[in-house]
């Protein structure tokens, strides 16, 4: 032992000592701690579901977050959905939040300023810069007609209308941007519920006397629709010639993949009970569904679960993305791998997510590397659909601690949400669940939406000195955002991938730069990025710790 | 010389004892032989390694016969429900499809739902074709034909809608839908319907074939374990009854040789006991009337003369070969024995042993002195004889000890030495010890051996009181 070491030894006894009991018991567990920051930092907000005793569908559903930076000043704001009263039972005026960062880990509610407070009934949030101006645009989806807020510079006008995606009454929920033909404009997926409105609700009761919320077997599925951008601020609907048209389905969740890995996006629709939908990207402006043989469809069982929220990421670090799909209590979650010849298997069970999540019921879920040691972590916010839920199924609570599976590396997780911090694991009634660094420190911070409730940001501090590098793309030929993009990183003989996506999670999305947990690495040997417009760069030798801004066909 | 003309006596009754009982040994053996159980035993279990090979081909039969039934059947019939129901699904999937496209209230044309009727019409092709592979129930060829015929028809009229609507007619294909497509869908539904009730059927006679090969299997088993138990028990008794005959055979050869053994020892006493009187009475008479004869005519010889001198020689020879002749008579059968009793000849015996071997005896008489019967004494006397022989030929002792106990109800007699001891190792026992044996069972008494603390051998023999007395 020399005299430096023996000094940090030192030095972290005494750290040790004054630390307090749940920071040590942090730092002997898993290596983090997340903290819940959210009135600290400023975000006061309560989701109006608009609940007045009418047990109305969609008020059990909502609502989702984003973290975006809608100001492009380098730092992640956040948006948070919220619904609003029923018509006839009017008591408050409600609208969406966006708050802006203000750069010491405090956020400035600039909603009106920002011209967003809008009233309306939201479901989920898809942030994406369509026109391509620097500036990220956003959709919110809901109950009636989903708004296009086009960002023009700090402050959004709606652009509903004028892009032509007015004259479309819904229950939408999820959505996305991405850029499906790959002509450098993002083009826009929106997931559909059931064709429900409050003049077609059906009455379900539980006890044959008082209404419940109904279950979506009461309701006719909604297809999902397919948004081409033509470039010219007006989108064209393309949902019948592109294969999407479905009216079977009822979607609640959607990420984009390349799951043949042919550089072309290919799109995951996760239904309630009806089955998943893998739409394959011909690269013709048509997808086929081949969600049944790429085993995504059911469960191992052939039983068709009720998805919920999705995510998909390289889990595994095979290079190809895995999946994740929240489902009802008594369900687990599906954690697929990808197997040969494109076929996936659900390894719930065998990799420890599956006996944990059978007595939960999932909503958002994102695949991050919350302790940056190169491996994607799984986290998952639940909650129930019913508050008397405990009365028919004792071990199923209607507030649901949220769940964070860590990967071993090895392809088993398991859920240290408990360790995670003093409140992380206090459990709500969870939906929308979105990561980004928004103190800029390196690591992903959570935030996550409950119904009916607060929402909660979460601060993720590092204690076992893992580093991380970021990358933050910028599309020339591409789509501005990058989305489609992949980076890949090598370093010690190992690789991880992460796709710069839209969507994921439960009518939520997560910040667009991309984060890579390396350990106590203080270098990469290379990077790659695999742009949507088919370019492939490569950097060699980067050192970590610090984020990068990568503009196309600029190098760093 | 004495013990020359014992043993030479002994051994002749021996070897006339010998003969008869290996004759009757013999002929013991080969009359179970005759009667062994084994063949028996062989045959038994002969049968029933003939039934066991025979009930496990029967239940190896009623398995494979089982697992046909459900592979083939079963399974099959399971699968093809499965596919069936896939095929519902799909038709229903279909049904919801055409309920949309008359509701009218989507912002698209018909043809939207083309790719989702592609999509539905590529599964239920694939279902169609899994079902045909798997289907169990026959299908007669009309039910086939009709079938794939409704099947086409309705994929004709569906061509024919999208044809219209593509034409932008979407009244009249709605109406197609209407009128034709929705009926074709429903007779389909229907015949699929059919076809699941026929698997139903059959899976339900499956279900009862296979509950009746269980039945019957149950009822193999029951019968199976019966003549199981069956041959158990006749083998059982068989084996006891071989047992039993057995056990009867060993007691008659035990009697016999009780029997023999009871008139080898009273015919060597016998002898002995003649032999005895005739070397007393007669060699004793002939020697004293020599004797006397002797002394007589020393008397007429001259005193000095040499005649004189050779008479007296001659004389004490006589008188030393009659005092012989009477010691080789006590010795085959004291004659004290019949005229003074077993406690006198007790203690003239053990004098003469000390003498003759020098091993020191501690005599110890206990107990009121009863009556014992000359026959029962020869026994006991000839018992202490040969364990007294026994301790000065093999035990190496230079002491004994003698205990004569007259107890109310029995005669014991007890000769110990602390010597080697008898061996542990079941060595074959000497004709000695067997002698002992044979006298003890004539006199119902118990004969024991045993090691006492110090080392050495205590025998005991108990006489029961009334076999004392009254012994033939």
């Amino acid at each position: 032992m020399n005299r430096r070491s023996f000094l940090q030894g030192l030095g972290g006894l005494a750290g040790a000592a004054v630390l307090p009991s749940e920071l040590w018991s942090a730092a002997a567990g898993p290596g983090f701690r997340l903290v819940d920051v959210t009135a600290r930092a400023g975000i006061h907000f309560l989701h109006n579901s608009g609940a007045f005793g009418g047990k109305f569908l969609p008020e059990t559903m909502g609502s989702g977050c984003a973290f975006l930076d809608y100001d492009s000043d380098g730092w992640q704001d956040i948006l948070l959905v919220n619904g609003m009263d029923w018509p006839g039972h009017k008591r408050e005026h409600t609208t969406l939040r966006l708050y802006r960062n203000n750069r010491d880990g405090t956020f400035s509610d600039v909603t009106r300023r920002a011209g967003l407070d809008v009233e309306m009934y939201g479901m989920g949030v898809a942030v994406g810069d369509y026109n391509n101006d620097g500036h990220p645009d956003i959709l919110i989806t809901g109950v009636g007609q989903n708004r296009l807020f086009k960002n023009t510079g700090g402050k959004f006008v709606d652009a509903t209308q004028a892009a032509g995606l007015g004259g479309r009454e819904a229950f939408s929920t999820s959505a996305l941007w991405f850029d499906y033909d790959r002509d450098g404009l993002l083009d826009l997926v929106v997931c559909n519920y059931v064709k429900w409105s409050p003049a077609h609700d059906v009455f379900c009761s539980l006890d044959g006397k008082h209404k419940s919320y109904c279950t979506p077997e009461a309701y006719r599925g909604e297809t999902c629709w397919l948004f081409h951008n033509r470039g010219n601020g007006t989108f064209e609907d393309v949902t019948p010639s592109s294969g999407i048209f479905d009216t079977s389905s009822k979607s609640l969740g959607v990420a984009m993949l390349d799951f043949d890995q042919d550089g072309w996006p290919d799109l995951l629709i996760a239904n309630d009970t009806q089955p998943n939908k893998l739409y394959r990207n011909q690269r013709n402006g048509t997808f086929k569904e081949v969600g049944v043989e790429s085993g995504i469809a059911f469960s191992a069982e052939g039983k068709a679960r009720a998805g919920m929220g999705v995510d998909t990421g390289d889990f595994d670090g095979s290079g190809a993305p895995g999946v994740a799909i929240t489902n009802f209590d008594n369900e687990m979650i599906g954690l697929f791998r990808m197997g040969s010849k494109h076929i996936y298997d659900d390894v719930a069970m065998s990799a420890g997510v599956g006996a944990p999540s059978r007595n939960t019921l999932g909503f958002g879920c994102v695949f991050a590397d919350i302790n940056l040691d190169g491996a994607l972590d799984l986290v998952v916010a639940n909650g129930h659909i019913d508050e008397t839920v405990r009365n028919i199924r004792g071990n199923v609570g209607y507030a649901q601690p949220p769940q964070l599976f860590l990967n071993d590396g090895k392809g088993h997780f398991h859920d240290v949400a408990a360790q995670a911090g003093i409140s992380f694991d206090r459990p709500k009634v969870g939906r929308g669940l979105a990561y980004g660094d928004f103190d800029r420190d390196g690591d992903l911070d959570l935030l996550m939406t409950t119904n009916n409730s607060s929402a909660f940001l979460y601060r993720n501090d590092q204690l076992a000195g893992n580093r991380s590098i970021r990358f933050r793309l910028v599309g020339k030929k591409s789509n501005r955002d990058a989305i489609g993009a992949i980076v890949r990183i090598y370093a010690g003989g190992s690789s991880q991938s992460r796709m710069v996506k839209g969507g994921s999670s439960y009518l939520s999305q997560s910040e667009l730069p991309v984060t890579f947990g390396v350990g106590k690495r203080d270098r990469i040997e290379h990077a790659t990025i695999q742009w949507p417009s088919g370019r492939t760069e490569e950097f060699k030798n980067l050192a970590t710790g610090r984020a990068y801004e990568c503009v196309e066909g600029r190098g760093i | 010389m004495r013990r020359q003309l014992a043993s030479l006596v002994f051994s002749r009754l021996a070897s006339n004892w010998q003969k008869p009982g290996r004759l009757t040994y013999a002929r013991g053996v080969q009359r179970s032989s005759a009667q062994s159980p084994t063949l028996g035993l062989i045959l038994g279990l002969v049968i029933t390694l003939a039934a066991v090979v025979a009930y496990s081909w029967y239940i190896t039969l009623q398995i494979r016969g089982l697992r046909e039934l459900q592979n083939n059947l079963a399974d099959r019939s399971r699968k093809d429900s499965l596919q069936l129901l896939r095929i519902q699904d799909d038709l229903n999937s279909l049904g919801l499809a055409m309920r949309d496209m008359l509701d009218n209230d989507e912002p698209y044309p018909l043809t939207a739902w083309s790719a989702q009727f592609q999509r539905v019409r590529s599964d239920l092709d694939d279902a169609f074709r899994r079902e045909e592979e798997l289907a169990v129930a026959h299908r007669t060829p009309e039910q086939r034909e009709y079938l794939g015929k409704s099947l086409n028809q309705f994929w004709d009229a569906v061509g024919r809608t999208f044809t219209l609507a593509q034409a932008g007619k979407q009244a009249e294909a709605r109406e197609q839908i209407r009128v034709t497509l929705q009926a074709r869908q429903a007779a389909l539904s229907t015949a699929v319907a059919r076809l699941l009730v026929a698997n139903n059927e059959s899976e339900q006679q499956a279900a009862q074939r296979v509950g009746e090969i269980y039945d019957r299997v149950q009822r193999q088993v029951y019968i199976f374990l019966s003549a199981i138990l069956i041959a158990i028990v006749l083998t059982s008794l068989y084996v006891i009854r071989s047992n039993r005959r057995l056990f009867a055979q060993l007691a008659t050869l035990s009697e016999q040789r009780s029997e023999l053994a009871q008139k080898l020892i009273s015919m060597q006493e016998s002898t002995l006991r003649e032999i005895s009187r005739e070397l007393h009475d007669e060699f004793g008479q002939i020697l004293t009337a020599v004797g006397a004869m002797l002394e007589r005519a020393k008397k007429h010889a001259p005193e000095g003369s040499p005649l004189r001198t050779d008479l007296r020689e001659v004389s004490e020879v006589a008188q030393s070969t009659l005092e012989s002749v009477r010691s080789l008579s006590q010795a085959l059968h004291p004659v004290m024995l019949d005229e003074a009793g077993l406690e006198s000849t007790v203690e003239w015996y053990l004098r003469t042993v000390e003498k003759q071997t020098g091993v020191d005896i501690c005599y110890e008489k206990s107990g009121t002195p009863f009556p014992v019967d000359g026959s029962a004494g020869v026994h006991v006397y000839r018992v202490l004889q040969e364990a007294l022989n026994n301790v000065a030929r093999h035990s190496g002792a230079r002491q004994a000890w003698v205990r004569l106990c007259f107890e109310p109800e029995a005669l014991q007699l007890e000769v110990e030495d602390h010597g080697k001891g008898l061996p542990n190792n079941g060595a074959r026992q000497g004709i000695g010890l067997v002698g002992m044996r044979e006298r003890a069972e004539l006199l119902s008494a118990t004969l024991q051996f045993s090691h006492p603390l110090e080392g050495g051998t205590l025998v005991r023999l108990r006489v029961p009181r009334a076999k004392c007395e009254s012994h033939a």
